[in-house]
């Protein structure tokens, strides 16, 4: 993957009329595979299309790959692809048709845009079905089409709205393998959901918004507080922590109350094995936010 | 039996030369001339388009047919059958149902599908989105003007008594005033169709709404044209499929009196009104799409 940050925005604000979209947002994002997280309305979508220059903020600076969306749209476009949220397909084209085609719109030249389309299509697992005209297509093979058209050119970003919007269990994890390998591609990703479990389970970097406020902006492992362990004991605190710290868990003395982790369900086991060779009397002990999405409402809770 | 290995191809980057801009233009250019052909597309697609070019055509082999069985070509124009002006008028029936289905093809499916937010992801503006599809219209609609016009222009030449080339060399201003007649008959009806075109979410709803305007405008002209109050004769101008006509009569002598010629207006004004057309048409439908990118 490429080295740098492949977005910066500096004090963004969008407004539509009365309706603050985004408000005075400071954000990098760096190379690799983001989340961009938020409730419906949180400004994601329009965070997407201000990134495409296809919105002007009210205020602020955006930059994308080293170009500013407002005054070089053309240049940002050519090196981004975007898979919308919604349905965005011909249905009287065949993919691959729809898919070179989607090229050419991106400057390939047409020979070169067919067999593109073809490999393309190849990887999103459509290679029988790439001749069929996509109107007969299923969602799960259509959320694919509208993957390979955003991928087709090469681009060095991917912007993917919702990508496992209205796919079944096994379609939308098929479809969270496929971003994950965009990353072995050199392709930086950056990935609008409102499905947390999406985001722990394919993002390194996670950037929070509600409301058009900036909630969070960081990689996924310094998101302490999930898989962490909420303790409190009645004795021996210091001790009870020592073991723990000993054992690799981090944790954190509030008085009587510690938190421990982050770690997988064996914490609970570590802890109970310290309270015992410790005598510290364990009197609580409850998971801490087990995961964004927990996270993420005590954040919106907070706020 | 040999080893089968199913090899993952991944992914492999594209480092060859790209057309920016221009090459998306091109595209969408082409993909216009596709999708009003049906070609791509399932067979039945390609029925409408597809009939209505060929009874074009073949409407012009005919003619020299028969221009052939009379044997003089000035007689058999004299006894009416039809030359190049004659051509336009025989077959615009055709040729506004081939227009009422181009322009709404051009532009619906592409709104309502949600492929516009494809487009506008590429390195595609507005105005080369809306260029290339007037463009596309433009070479449609033309090559339905011309390519009877030529046929029937090579099969003149072809049965002139005169011989090949003298006939052709003898009537070299068809070269340059059936271009000119067709690019007002496009032009008119690309202002209006385009415009209805970019509101309306039903291809046939468009076609109809096209049709439909021409037809109450013409009928409006055709009744108060004549009339005694002040300002009528401007409603002569509403005949709207009629001004490329006027103009066709100017390069190739007059058939009959449209409304605005009765109303005392020269061929000026039907160019004039096309112009204002097509410049309102223009920032109309250019802002509808701005508004949509």
């Amino acid at each position: 993957m490429g080295q740098g940050n492949v977005v910066e925005i500096n004090g963004l604000t969008h407004d539509y009329g009365e309706v603050v979209a985004l408000s005075n947002l400071d954000l990098q994002i760096p190379s690799g595979i983001t989340g961009l997280v938020g409730a419906n309305g949180a400004g994601k979508t329009t965070m997407l299309r201000l990134l495409l220059g296809l919105l002007h903020p009210t205020a602020g600076q955006i930059s994308v790959l080293g170009h500013d969306p407002q005054t070089e749209p053309l240049a940002v476009r050519a090196r981004i692809g975007y898979m919308p949220e919604i349905d965005c397909l011909p249905k009287d084209q065949t993919a691959a048709d729809f898919v070179a085609y989607t090229a050419q719109l991106a400057g390939i030249p047409p020979r070169e845009a067919k067999r593109r389309s073809s490999e393309t299509l190849f990887l999103v697992g459509l290679e029988e079905e790439r001749f069929r005209y996509l109107g007969d297509f299923s969602t799960g093979m259509q959320q694919r089409v509208k993957l390979a058209q955003a991928i087709v050119h090469d681009p060095d970003l991917v912007l993917l709205d919702e990508p496992a919007s209205g796919l079944d269990p096994e379609g939308r994890v098929q479809m969270l393998q496929l971003i994950r390998r965009l990353g072995d591609f050199d392709i930086d990703v950056i990935l609008s959901s409102h499905v947390l479990t999406d985001i722990e389970q394919t993002c390194n970097w996670v950037v929070m918004l509600d409301g058009g406020d900036l909630l969070r902006n960081g990689p996924l492992e310094a998101f302490d507080e999930l898989g962490t362990v909420v303790v409190e004991v009645i004795d021996n605190v210091e001790g009870f922590a020592a073991i723990l710290s000993s054992q690799g868990y981090g944790t954190s003395v509030d008085g009587r109350r510690l938190v421990v982790g982050p770690g997988g369900h064996e914490i609970e086991e570590a802890v109970v094995k310290a309270a015992a060779a410790t005598s510290a009397g364990l009197v609580r002990m409850v998971r801490g936010s087990s995961s964004l999405e927990d996270l993420f409402l005590q954040k919106e809770e907070g706020s | 039996m040999t080893d089968q290995v199913i090899f993952d191809r991944g992914y492999r980057t594209y480092d060859g030369p790209r057309a920016g801009p221009s090459g998306a233009r091109k595209a969408v250019f082409k993909e216009g001339l596709r999708r009003v052909l049906g070609l791509g597309r399932k067979a039945r697609k390609k029925i409408f388009p597809w009939s209505l070019i060929t009874i074009a055509v073949i409407a012009a082999a005919v003619f020299v047919g028969i221009h052939w069985a009379i044997g003089d070509i000035a007689e058999s124009v004299g006894e009416g059958v039809p030359s190049y002006g004659g051509l336009f008028d025989f077959y615009s029936a055709i040729s506004l149902l081939f227009i009422a289905f181009a322009a709404p093809q051009l532009l619906i499916p592409d709104r309502t599908k949600g492929v516009l937010s494809v487009y506008f992801s590429r390195p595609l503006t507005v105005d080369g989105y809306l260029s290339s599809k007037v463009a596309a219209f433009a070479a449609l609609i033309g090559a339905f003007y011309i390519v009877p016009q030529l046929v029937l222009h090579i099969g003149l030449s072809l049965i002139s008594d005169g011989g090949f080339i003298p006939y052709l060399t003898d009537n070299l201003d068809i070269l340059w005033k059936v271009p000119l007649t067709t690019l007002a008959f496009v032009a008119i009806h690309g202002a209006l169709v385009f415009p209805l075109s970019a509101v309306i979410n039903r291809t046939g709803i468009a076609a109809a709404a096209f049709l439909g305007v021409l037809t109450a405008g013409s009928g409006i002209a055709a009744r108060v044209a004549e009339a005694s109050f002040p300002g009528a004769r401007w409603v002569s101008l509403l005949a709207l499929d009629q001004h490329p006509r006027i103009i066709r009569d100017h390069f190739f002598g007059d058939t009959v009196d449209y409304p605005a010629e009765i109303a005392g207006f020269e061929v000026w004004m039907s160019v004039v009104v096309i112009a204002v057309l097509v410049l309102v048409a223009v920032v109309f439908v250019r802002q509808r799409y701005r508004r949509l990118a």
